[in-house]
């Protein structure tokens, strides 16, 4: 038993995007068995450990229905990671009604539906971990991402409330709070209106980016699937409520005035 | 007249925001005290006295709380800059850094907390690279960190009597700015820059940072205690990294 999470169920959802299959992958490795939940199927093949499920997190019943069934599955479920997430690259005055309402469907409905519904699976474990997708944008702003930055921060609040409302029952919660990670989603910001490239190669708009962090690179999906992987695990038995920043020290830092 | 019959120190007077400080409390009816290391400033208006203080040494700060007497309102804005990594910080590099910005700040609370009447007010100049670091500035950083810290101790041990709140300015228009931008390559793109990563589009002035002081000063702000206020034109409000300027 080498797998720092053997034995351990998880529900990861988003889990096709850049960074959930990446947690996916992660989490097999490690041990644990693994529902890649997703409204779209994952690009590659499952690897051994993980199965693809349809879920679209925005709908109640399609939710209670998939942890019904979960529940038939498994005795319990000890990991939940609410990856699925939308950006819409746009101010408040271009966002329309429905693009709004879209945003907080799936980055703040989601999370809080699926939440709800794994948690008394979540019970039936020896101490469970829910970890959240928040984001450096839920502190700072970036520039036309409103309606985005306004999900993340209510994320980071509702990670806390269930931090303490469900601590109690043995139910650490947290929140990653990713900066700049190389995932389709940072290609369709740099590729899109709402990154003031200015015309510029995406190769130069990029390695500009990277020169802005201190450490001079920006995230892989894997550098945020070890820290899901950590806060999954029995390591961080007491970690709970906390938001992670996980940004290469982008935030940490005044703007840079050019010398 | 916001502080009417109320009596104020304010150190660091001679210039930029604390010259600032001083005119605002003069205009709203304070009696007003500041203190700086050299002579009085040819131009400090007459109604400000000037006391020839180090806030650095325990004995200056003393020797000036003697002199002073009784107090409504302590400004602790004196500080220094030194533009260096932690690498090339030297031995007198801390001294007069943390000397000034961080025991000094230390010293003036401690002598002054006394001489506080009861509803009186600590403002302290702390910084938002106390908060987000500014590069190349190492130890200023962690002086106005330590403002920071500090400024929460006295607003929890002296809740009571004093309130204590620190303003973190952003950029103002003050020597310590264009001293920054004489150091770029083509100061004046900087400058341009530097101004278009300001949601405002401007940098700030020593004005707005003492309105705030006013109103921290003022019995209006009776229930502002331990926090710190960031006046910086939405600078920190937004994401370092802003792809149109890259």
């Amino acid at each position: 038993m080498s797998g720092r999470i053997e034995g351990k169920t998880a529900l990861v959802t988003g889990g096709a995007g850049g960074i959930g299959w990446a947690i996916c992958r992660r989490f097999a490795a490690e041990g644990a068995q693994v529902i890649c939940a997703d409204i779209t199927a994952p690009g590659d093949f499952p690897p051994e450990g993980v199965e693809h499920r349809n879920l679209d997190i925005a709908d109640e019943s399609a939710v209670s229905s998939a942890f019904a069934r979960l529940g038939a599955e498994w005795d319990s479920l000890d990991i939940l990671v609410n990856a699925a997430g939308i950006e819409i690259e746009k101010t408040i005055e271009d966002t329309t009604l429905e693009e709004w309402n879209h945003s907080f469907a799936v980055n703040v409905t989601g999370t809080f539906l699926t939440s709800k519904f794994a948690l008394p699976l979540l019970r039936k474990g020896d101490g469970a971990s829910i970890i959240n997708f928040g984001s450096y944008d839920g502190f700072i702003a970036d520039p036309g991402l409103a309606a985005y930055c306004a999900t993340k921060g209510a994320v980071h609040a509702l990670t806390r409330a269930m931090a303490c409302d469900h601590g109690p029952e043995g139910i650490r919660v947290n929140a990653i709070c990713p900066g700049y990670v190389d995932t389709p989603m940072l290609q369709s910001f740099f590729t899109g209106d709402g990154s003031g490239g200015g015309g510029r190669s995406i190769d130069a708009l990029q390695q500009a980016v990277r020169d802005v962090h201190p450490m001079r690179t920006y995230g892989t999906p894997d550098d945020v699937a070890n820290l899901v992987l950590w806060l999954a695990s029995d390591e961080a038995r007491y970690a709970s409520g906390q938001l992670w920043v996980l940004d290469g020290g982008l935030s940490a830092q005044v703007q840079q005035m050019r010398l | 007249m916001q502080l009417a019959s109320k009596h104020a120190l304010v150190t660091g007077g001679r210039q930029g925001i604390g010259r600032g400080i001083v005119h605002a409390f003069l205009r709203e009816g304070a009696t007003v005290l500041t203190c700086g290391r050299g002579d009085r400033p040819d131009d400090l208006p007459d109604a400000c006295g000037w006391h020839r203080t180090d806030v650095a040494s325990p004995e200056q700060v003393a020797h000036l709380a003697k002199a002073t007497g009784a107090l409504d309102i302590l400004v602790n804005n004196a500080g220094v800059q030194v533009e260096k990594t932690v690498e090339d910080s030297t031995d007198a590099d801390w001294e007069l850094v943390m000397g000034v910005n961080a025991r000094g700040v230390f010293n003036c609370c401690r002598a002054f907390l006394p001489l506080l009447r009861k509803g009186g007010s600590i403002i302290n100049i702390g910084s938002i690279s106390g908060q987000v670091a500014d590069p190349e500035m190492a130890l200023y950083n962690a002086s106005k960190a330590f403002v920071h810290g500090l400024t929460r101790s006295i607003a929890v041990d002296h809740g009571p009597h004093i309130r204590c709140n620190a303003i973190c300015p952003g950029w103002i228009e003050t020597g310590m700015l264009d001293a920054g931008f004489t150091l770029a390559d083509e100061p004046e793109v900087a400058r341009e820059e530097a101004l278009r990563r300001h949601p405002v589009r401007r940098f700030g002035k020593p004005e707005d940072i003492a309105e705030m002081a006013v109103w921290l000063a003022s019995d209006l702000a009776g229930f502002a205690n331990g926090q710190l206020f960031t006046i910086d034109g939405g600078l920190t409000a937004a994401s370092p990294l802003q792809p149109g300027f890259c």
